[in-house]
Formats: C-alpha cells, structure tokens, sequence
C-alpha cells in the first residue's frame, strides 16, 4: 500500500514522485494546469496527454473525454488518479500562449518548415507542412530566463553585470533546441527552414550578441541585419539540413516580432494606412502602408497583463474578465465561473469604462465620492492607483500612435484598419477600449488578430531575405522619448474624454 | 488679490492648465493657470507673490499628497502642466532679476537614460519652490554639468534614472563633481535608486518622492 510513483511533465522536464492514488488536481496546478470549471469534469481545459503509462478511466471520466471528443491518449487531470509511472504532456498554457491556427495566404513550396515566436514569457514553435500550409503540430514552452526576472531590462541587466549572456543564451537555445527536436522526432519529417522571431532582446540573447548598446541610450539595435545559424551549431535534429534565421529587428526595442506582425498584418502591401497595435508590457505600434512604415515602442508597462494592479493577475481561472452593464445591474464574467480572486486587463478595461459610464469615475479618472477603492464581485476591488496605472499605460499607446500620425501626417480617420496583437488583445471588448480611449479609432475598424508573431514567422518560411529586405527599407524607428511636448501630449491621452 | 491667488493654488494643484482644458471635470470652462497667472500680473500682484503664495502652495500641496499616495502620476503630470502655463508669464521676472531666488539647481537625467517624466516633474518642483531651475534634459554627463559648475560654483546637481542599467553612470559624475569642488551638493533619485546606492556612491541626498528633495531644499535655504 501506498506505493510511490514517478511522474515526467513535458515540456517542462520536471520529475515527481507521488503516492499511489493522488489525485492529478492536487500536484498539477503549479505545473500551469488550471480548472476553469473548478474540476467537475465539463468544460476540458485541464486536459493532459499521456506520451507514457496510463490512467484508468471509470464511467463517468470516459463520457466525459466522449462528450468533449477528445483523443484516447486524454486525460482530465481532475478526473485522474495516480495508479502507476507516467509521462505526461502538460501544455495547459497553450490556450493563454495563443499558438495560432489562423489561415494565410501563401505559395506552395517543398518540405517541412518550422515558424518559431520565441517571447519573452513563452515560446511556440509549428511544424508546417510548405506544400499545403497546413500546421502538423505545435509545442508551446515557457522561457527559461524567466528565472532571471520577467521582463527584457532585468534580462539585460542580469547579462551584463553578471555577465550572464552565455547563461541566457544557452538556456534559450537548449529550449528551442528542445522544441524543434520534438517536432521532427514526433512527425519524422524533412525540415528544410526553420524561422525564429522575438523582440530585439531576444535576438540579441539567441545570437549571441552584446547587451550593452540596448542597455542605454541611444538603445541601438542590430537592426535590419539577419542571423543564420546552423542546426549543428543549435545542436538540432542531426538528421535536420535547414536554414534556421532569425529574422531582424525594426531598431531599438522593436523587434522582429514586430516585422512579423507587419507581414501578417500585410500591411507592407497596403495602399491604405493600417495600424498594428501590441498591448504588451513594450506596447509596439506601427502604422504605415506600402510606401512608409513607421514603429515605436511606447514602454506602457505591464498593467494590461495584471501586474501593479493591486488585484490584478492574467486572463486565467478566478480572474474577473469582463463587466458588463446592460442597465439592470453590473455582470461579472469570471474566468472559470467561480468565486473571483483578481482581474485582468480585460477586465480592469471593462470595469473603467463601466464606471465612467455610471460617473462613478470622472474624466480625469478620480473616484468621485473620494473613496480609495470600488468593490466589484467580492473580494475583488479596484483601486484609485489602479485607475491610474491604467492611466498610464493607455495615456503611453495613445500618445504613441498620436506620434506616429502626426509624423506620417494623416489623422486616425485615414487609417484603414487597426488590428490588436497580442495575449491580452483576444480578451478585450472593442467598444471599451475606445470608450476609455485607448484605441482612438472607430469600432469598425478595429480588429482582433491573437499572435501576428508566429502568424507572420509562418509566412516568412514562404519567403526569401529579398522578400522581407524591401519593408525594412521603408520602416522607420520613431524614438517617442525624443519627441517635444510628448509629456503633455501623455499626459492629455491619460484622461477619459 | 487673494482671491484671484487662491483660485491660481487649485488651478496648480489640481491640474487645471487653461480655459480651454477639459480637465478637472468640475472646473470645465473656468479660467485656469494660464489666465489667473496673466490677470494677476496685469492686476499689479507681484511675480514673487504670485509665486510664493499661490504655485509654490499649490505645487506643495500636490507633492505632499503624491508622497502620501493619495495622488499619482497622472495627477502630477496635470499639475506640472498648469505649472507650466503659469510659468511661461513668470519667467521673463526670474531673468529680470524681479523675482529672487532661493539658488540654482542643476538637473538631468543621467547618461544614457532617455525617461524623463519624474526629472520633469522634479524640475517643476524645484522651480515652484522658488529655484532656479537649469534642466540639461536626458543622457546628461559631467561633460555637460561641467562648464554650469564653473560659471556657477555651488549649483546643487539633482540626477535621475529610471533603469538600473543606467543608474551605474551616477556614481561617475557623483565622483567627478565632488573632485571639483567635494562641498557641491548632489541629490539623486528614481525608480531604482535607494538610500544605500545614494550612501555608497558619495551622494548627499536621496529621496523617494519629489517633496523630499523639496524639503531637503528649503532646508539648505534657510
């Protein structure tokens, strides 16, 4: 009795040991498994795959699988038992690392290509099939360096002063290495192109390159210039006879997730203006057409994804992310309909826009009555200063795209279509954005497009460097900081009018 | 003449910058800094009172509020940018020799660095409080602070970061105006600097929140 067993979680490589018959739900959730139904076996979004060993199914666990269509090799971690050794896949945090299913357009070409978004939270790579376009399969991972602090400055700064960049490298490259090498062992195909996108830091770090002109003004970049590797020297696949290049970056912190999003997006294609919007902690915006592309980064912080918010937390089970008024009484939406625990930025966004509507907050985002705080769905509040933090960070993308503009003197109206990148974009109500005046353009044309990273790395496996050089000539880096009057025109964009 | 002050306090302590600013909500379509600040200089109010009695007060009030985090940034930025307004009609008394001032500070934002929102802030501060204020602006060296400490011995140096990756560039020009003259006052400040960087680097002050390095002033005024 009470025997113990061994548990593999992949991707992550991590190895328990556990007693005969513990329930999955008590050890996985700090693996990143999560329950959005609170473990009544409905909704499938812990599922898990075993690669080795077997969990037993009873009745009620196979109408379940039966009922969600899911393949013989899966689980619901909150329906399963331990009853032997097991491997077991954990990629759970796929559905919040968007890896994209998005179709494109494209032309036909031969082999296998992998398309990689290598983030500075996560990382997903897809193994394509160039004659059809067709994705094969997908592994998601987070990244490694996330050990040596969660965003590009505290990377950079861990680079330099402990002189940590062979440190991150390595990490970065084993996990891609990792990634790619599972690709081609699950589906034993030909890979004939690899292509890696991820922000300046990122590439700076896979490459190899030094840190320090990042680290300071004038925060230069290697731009423009595209990096080859070998897959020897990645230690990939043996087997694996590829190009594998990391596309370049837009200058300063704007990467070639960013060039990506500008594939994606078509925008170098476009007569009419159009805007690429990426609500991350670096907040990227581009706006631009086929004779003109200009970006900027606009450091808007980490509010949209939970961080300073004094509830705040990302777009997982327990957070609140969406509120709606429909005139009787405010409804809550809360990730996995149970007790709340925090909001997102989706939410955080609804709630603002909610209660300005109500003059509850006023223009200038005070809470009128003077109190420091309004209740949502308890235990959940916002707070004065998360107001602000808000503030802040919607005042930043505003200001910027306003920049932008100005400089390629058109007005919002001349821009055709604006699309939102990003985790957090999939979540958020349109009409609330504009209400708060994030996204300054009419609701009509403003579009959700999840990951325009990995959708354009995908594209760029049906293209050549002279396909891509050609939008880096007419791409400009617009450096917001040495704007006059950007501090009032910030500080404009702050409020809610 | 009080009256016409009083409303000039609010107006900078609560952001409003002219009549046309939407902002305060409540103060919509009233005069704001801009206006009051050109009344009451054409109504014969002295440019040191209008100072003294109404921007000084009303930057202080929002600073203090700011350090006991019943205001934000935001709110600041309001204020700094009535501040400004009312500045524009000062400044041509400050260079006339009018208005006297407390003494000359020297800011910038250290080198390499490009954020410049708090050193702003700071600097409206300072200047509200009664100094004078010369603001080198961002990526700011020794070699630019340098020839400032010449013409003028005794400037108090105020330097700000906002990375870590730069704050490292203080400890240079902390070294290189106290082998000029080791009495210069330097205060620093910034999201990553603490009382210990500010100890080990030789610096003579640091604070958390611009009303600190107000106070720290005055103190050395009076």
């Amino acid at each position: 009795m009470g025997r113990d067993f061994t548990i593999k979680l992949e991707p992550l490589g991590e190895k328990l040991r556990v007693k005969e018959n513990t329930p999955l739900k008590d050890i996985l959730f700090k693996y990143g498994i999560e329950f959005p139904c609170g473990g009544k076996g409905i909704c499938g979004g812990c599922k898990i795959k075993m690669l080795d060993g077997d969990i037993p199914l009873n009745r009620e666990h196979q109408q379940a699988l039966n009922k969600l269509g899911l393949s013989p090799d899966i689980r619901l971690a909150c329906r399963s038992i331990v009853t032997s050794d097991l491997t077991l896949e954990i990629d759970q945090f796929e559905t919040f690392i968007l890896a994209d299913s998005s179709s494109f357009r494209f032309t036909p070409a031969e082999g296998f290509g992998i398309a990689i978004d290598l983030g500075t939270t996560t990382l997903v790579a897809q193994l394509l099939d160039l004659s059809t376009g067709h994705v094969l399969d997908a592994v998601t991972r987070l990244n490694p360096q996330a050990e040596f602090g969660a965003d590009v400055i505290s990377r950079i700064e861990y680079a330099i002063r402990n002189a940590g960049l062979s440190v991150l490298q390595n990490l970065i490259r084993e996990s891609i290495a990792a990634m790619v090498n599972k690709l081609i062992f699950r589906h034993k195909v030909a890979v004939t192109k690899v292509v890696i996108v991820g922000n300046t830091v990122m590439q700076h770090i896979f490459s190899g390159l030094d840190l320090t002109p990042l680290s300071a003004y004038p925060f230069e970049s290697k731009k423009k210039a595209f990096y080859s590797f070998s897959p020897e020297e990645l230690k990939f696949h043996t087997e694996i006879n590829a190009e594998v290049l990391f596309l370049p970056s837009l200058g300063s912190f704007v990467g070639s997730d960013i060039l990506a999003g500008i594939l994606a997006t078509r925008l170098h294609q476009s007569k009419k203006y159009i805007a690429l919007i990426d609500l991350g902690t670096n907040g990227e915006i581009v706006v631009g057409n086929k004779d003109k592309i200009l970006c900027a980064s606009t450091a808007a912080g980490p509010a949209f994804e939970g961080t300073n918010i004094r509830m705040g937390m990302r777009a997982s089970t327990g957070a609140i992310s969406s509120i709606r008024d429909n005139g009787d009484g405010i409804k809550f939406h809360v990730i996995g309909n149970e007790v709340p625990k925090g909001i997102c930025g989706s939410g955080l966004i609804d709630a603002i826009a909610v209660f300005i509507k109500k003059d509850i907050i006023d223009v200038g985002g005070k809470i009128k009555d003077n109190t420091d705080h309004i209740e949502l769905k308890p235990p959940v509040i916002i707070s004065q200063r998360d107001i602000r933090e808000l503030q802040l960070a919607k005042g930043a993308i505003a200001a910027g795209l306003q920049i932008l503009l100005d400089q390629l003197e058109i007005t919002h109206d001349q821009v055709e279509s604006v699309y939102i990148a990003g985790a957090f974009g999939n979540f958020i109500n349109i009409e609330n954005t504009r209400r708060i005046g994030l996204i300054e353009f009419q609701e009509d044309k403003i579009h959700k497009m999840g990951n325009t990273a990995l959708i354009g790395a995908k594209m760029s496996l049906f293209l050549d460097e002279e396909d891509i050089e050609p939008i880096l000539a007419i791409t400009d880096h617009v450096s917001l900081e040495m704007i006059p009057d950007f501090q009032d025109l910030f500080a404009d964009k702050m409020m809610f009018e | 003449m009080s009256d016409i002050l009083e409303k000039l306090t609010v107006c900078v302590e609560r952001g409003k910058a002219n009549k046309v600013s939407p902002y305060p909500p409540d103060l919509k379509g009233q005069d704001g800094a801009d206006e009051l600040t050109a009344e009451a200089i054409k109504k014969g109010i002295s440019p040191d009172d209008i100072l003294q009695k109404a921007l000084v007060v009303g930057m202080s009030n929002i600073g203090q509020k700011f350090s006991e985090g019943k205001a934000f940034v935001p709110e600041m930025l309001m204020s700094a940018k009535a501040m400004k307004a009312a500045m524009v009609h000062l400044k041509p008394f400050f260079t006339s020799g009018e208005v006297k001032q407390k003494g000359t500070v020297v800011l910038g934002t250290i080198q390499g660095d490009l954020h410049d929102i708090g050193k702003n802030l700071v600097a409206m501060m300072v200047e509200g409080a009664g100094w004078k204020v010369i603001d080198l602006g961002v990526d700011v060296g020794f070699d630019k602070i340098e020839q400032i400490l010449k013409d003028n011995p005794g400037t108090i140096v105020g330097l700000s970061a906002l990375l870590t990756t730069t704050m490292v560039n203080m400890k240079t020009v902390v070294e290189k105006v106290k082998a000029m003259n080791p009495d210069n006052i330097v205060m620093i400040g910034g999201a990553p600097v603490t009382q210990d960087y500010c100890d080990e680097i030789g610096a003579d002050f640091y604070s958390s929140d611009p009303q600190g390095a107000i106070d720290y002033l005055n103190g050395i005024a009076s």
